[in-house]
C-alpha cells in the first residue's frame, strides 16, 4: 500500500515559515534528475508545443536505435593506463569488451522499464582514436581520445546531444527526432591525460589496488548516456563520485541479477524514464504540493506559488531504503511553461509495500546557484533565447531553503 | 529503527544539494591537490556566459573580472571555456561541468585551456561559491561538491566533504597557508 506524505515531519526555523505538505490533484512534473530540454517554442515544427521541459532520453520505441561503437586504439598516444588480467592482444580487446557489455546490461535489464538489450544495436569496434563526435549521431566509448574538455581530476564524462525541436534530423543517416528531448548522439570519454586515472577491468582489479575499476565508472557514465544527471542518494549508480581505487561500486552482477549494481533509486529513475506501460509491479506514485503556511515567506517572487527546489524521497517503511527521490518544487498542470506551484510527483514506485515520505530543503552548503545546472534548463524566455514568445516564458525562481526537517522521535 | 532510518538517509538525500553542479566521474581532490593543479586562484564575478560549437564540441564560455589573484598572474578579465552548452537546434549537456550566473562572485582554481583560455580545474571541485549570511552579511564559501558528503556505511554517518559555509577570511588564510608551504602565494 502506498500512504500519502506525513504532513508534520517539517517543523519551521521561523514561525512564519511554517511549512506543511498537502495531497493536490493536478499533474505534477518529473524532477527526477534527468538532463531537461524545453522544445524551442519560436519554430513552427513544435506547433502546437509546450514549454513544458522534457527530460532527455532515447526512443526505445525503435528496436536497435541505440548504436554502439567503442575505440580500440588504445596504444595511440596519449595511452590511457588501463590494464587486464589477459594482456593478449585480442583476449585484451575481448576482457575489454566484455566490461562494456556487462555495463550496458546493468541498464537494460531493469524489470518495469521499456530500456532493454534489444533497444540496443550493435556493439562494434573502431580503430579510430577520435571516435566520439557529438555531431556524427554514432554513440561511442573513448578510452584515450584527448579533449580540451578535460581538466584535471576528471576521469569521464558524457556528452549527450538532444534536440529541442520536432522532425529535426541533424544526422541524415539517423531518423528524425519524434520528440523533444530525444537523444540523438551520446560518446563517453576517458581521460587519457590525468596522472591519476588509472583503470583496470574487474578481472585485473584485485592486482591493482590503485587503479579505478572500468566497470563501475562506464555504468556511471551509461547512466548519463541514457538520459539520467545525478543521484544524490548516496548508494546510487547515479551518485557523482567514482568508487575508491581498488573498488566496485554496489554489488556485483549475476546470472540472475545482471542489474545488481544499481540502487532502488536508479531503478525508480529507469521506470520513470523509460516506462513499461505493461509494468503492474511498479504502478505506485505519489505527488503532492509542498506549500508553506504563509505564502508571504516565498518571497514575493511573480509566479511562485510553493516551495521550490525542496528534495522529497520516497522511504521504504520496513527497510528504510530510498526508493525514489525527486527535485520538488514545479509542474505543468495548466499548458504554457512550468509552473513553481510546489509540485513533487514520485512515480514508479512498487505497490504493495508502505512509503514514508519525506522532505529535505536544499540548505546548509546549498545556495540557489549550487543548483543552478539543475534547474537553470526548466525555463527559457526572451533573456535565454531572443524572439522567445511571452506565454513560453518563465524564470526560475530562487531555490527555497527556509525551512527545516526532522524526524519523528 | 526508524529515526536510525530517517537520519541516515535525510543526511544522504541533503547531498543532492549539488545536482547539476557536482562531478561527472571526478577523482577526489584535497584543497592542496587543487592548489598543487590549479596554475591560477582568483577571486572573480561572472560577467556573463554564451554558447557554440566550436572544434567538434558544443562549449560555454564565461566572462569573468578577476578582483583578486591569490595564485597566479592573471589580467583582470579573464575567458573561462567548459563543453557543453546549446548551439543552434542542439543542446549538448555534460553534467558535473559548473555553470554560472551573471552577477555572482567565486573563487575558482584555474589551469589554461587553449587559445588564452581557462578552464576550472576539476571543474566543480574547484569552483567555490561565494554568498553572504542573511542575518551578519559575513561572506561565506562553499564548494560546489561539498553537498557530496562522504559516507561510512558502518556507522551509516556522513562525514562532511569539501569546503562549505566557510568564512571568507578563515578560507583566504588557509588557502594563502596552503600556498605558502607550497611557495606559490601571492603577496
Amino acid at each position: 500500500m502506498i500512504r500519502g506524505p506525513k504532513i508534520g515531519r517539517m517543523r519551521t526555523r521561523m514561525a512564519a515559515l511554517l511549512a506543511a505538505v498537502s495531497l493536490m490533484q493536478g499533474v505534477p512534473a518529473h524532477a527526477y534528475a534527468f538532463n531537461q530540454v524545453v522544445a524551442d517554442a519560436r519554430d513552427i515544427r513544435n506547433n502546437p508545443y509546450t514549454a513544458c521541459p522534457a527530460a532527455q532520453r532515447f526512443n526505445t520505441a525503435t528496436p536497435g536505435i541505440a548504436d554502439r561503437r567503442w575505440s580500440t586504439s588504445l596504444g595511440a598516444a596519449p595511452q590511457t593506463i588501463f590494464t587486464t588480467q589477459d594482456s593478449n592482444p585480442a583476449a585484451r580487446l575481448n576482457e575489454i569488451e566484455q566490461s562494456i557489455q556487462t555495463a550496458f546490461s546493468i541498464w537494460t535489464n531493469v524489470s518495469g522499464a521499456t530500456l532493454r538489450p534489444a533497444s540496443l544495436g550493435l556493439l562494434t569496434r573502431t580503430p579510430t582514436q577520435m571516435a566520439c563526435n557529438p555531431f556524427d549521431g554514432i554513440n561511442s566509448i573513448c578510452l584515450n581520445q584527448p579533449d580540451s574538455g578535460f581538466s584535471t581530476g576528471v576521469l569521464a564524462f558524457t556528452t549527450t546531444v538532444a534536440s529541442d525541436i520536432l522532425t529535426e534530423q541533424p544526422f541524415p543517416a539517423n531518423p528524425p527526432a519524434t520528440f523533444t528531448g530525444e537523444i540523438l548522439d551520446a560518446d563517453v570519454y576517458f581521460n587519457p591525460t590525468d596522472p591519476g586515472s588509472t583503470f583496470a577491468t574487474p578481472a585485473a582489479l584485485p592486482s591493482r589496488p590503485t587503479s579505478f575499476d572500468f566497470e563501475s565508472v562506464l555504468a556511471h557514465e551509461l547512466g548519463h548516456f541514457f538520459g539520467f544527471s545525478h543521484s544524490g542518494v548516496w548508494r546510487a549508480m547515479m551518485f557523482p563520485f567514482a568508487p575508491s581505487p581498488g573498488q566496485f561500486l554496489g554489488d556485483r552482477p549475476g546470472p540472475g541479477a545482471l542489474d545488481a549494481p544499481l540502487a532502488e533509486d536508479d531503478r525508480t529513475g529507469l521506470r520513470v524514464l523509460y516506462p513499461d506501460p505493461a509494468d503492474t509491479v511498479h504502478a505506485g506514485s505519489i505527488r503532492g504540493r509542498i506549500e508553506p503556511a504563509n505564502l508571504l515567506s516565498l518571497g514575493g517572487q511573480a509566479g511562485v506559488t510553493g516551495i521550490f527546489g525542496a528534495q522529497v524521497a520516497a522511504v521504504d517503511e520496513i527497510t528504510g531504503e530510498v526508493i525514489g527521490a525527486t527535485l520538488g518544487g514545479w509542474s505543468c498542470n495548466v499548458p504554457g511553461p512550468a509552473q513553481f506551484d510546489g509540485s513533487y510527483w514520485i512515480e514508479r514506485l512498487p505497490v504493495g509495500r508502505s512509503y514514508r515520505v519525506y522532505v529535505e530543503p536544499l540548505d546548509g552548503p546549498v545556495t540557489s546557484a549550487s543548483v543552478a545546472g539543475a534547474t537553470s534548463a526548466l525555463c527559457r524566455n526572451a533573456t535565454t533565447d531572443p524572439g522567445w514568445p511571452a506565454q513560453a516564458a518563465c524564470t526560475v525562481p530562487i531555490v527555497h531553503t527556509n525551512f527545516v526537517t526532522r524526524s519523528r522521535q | 529503527m526508524r529515526t536510525k532510518h530517517a537520519s541516515w538517509w535525510l543526511a544522504a538525500v541533503a547531498t543532492a544539494a549539488c545536482l547539476g553542479a557536482e562531478a561527472t566521474t571526478l577523482r577526489r581532490m584535497s584543497l592542496e591537490d587543487l592548489a598543487d593543479s590549479a596554475h591560477a586562484v582568483v577571486r572573480a564575478r561572472c560577467l556573463g556566459s554564451e554558447s557554440r560549437a566550436q572544434g567538434g564540441q558544443i562549449w560555454t564560455w564565461t566572462r569573468f573580472e578577476v578582483s583578486e589573484a591569490i595564485k597566479g598572474s592573471v589580467p583582470e578579465h579573464v575567458a573561462v571555456r567548459l563543453i557543453g552548452g546549446r548551439a543552434g537546434k542542439l543542446t549538448a549537456t555534460v553534467n558535473g561541468v559548473p555553470r554560472f550566473q551573471d552577477g555572482e562572485e567565486v573563487i575558482l582554481f584555474l589551469e589554461p585551456s587553449r587559445g588564452g583560455e581557462w578552464t576550472v580545474t576539476s571543474w566543480a571541485q574547484g569552483t567555490f561559491r561565494i554568498h553572504r549570511e542573511r542575518a551578519t552579511g559575513r561572506e561565506l564559501v562553499t564548494q560546489d561538491t561539498a553537498g557530496l558528503s562522504l559516507f561510512d556505511p558502518a556507522t551509516r554517518e556522513f562525514q562532511p566533504g569539501g569546503i562549505r559555509r566557510v568564512r571568507m577570511e578563515e578560507f583566504r588564510e588557509r588557502l594563502r597557508a596552503v600556498l605558502a608551504q607550497r611557495g606559490a602565494v601571492r603577496r
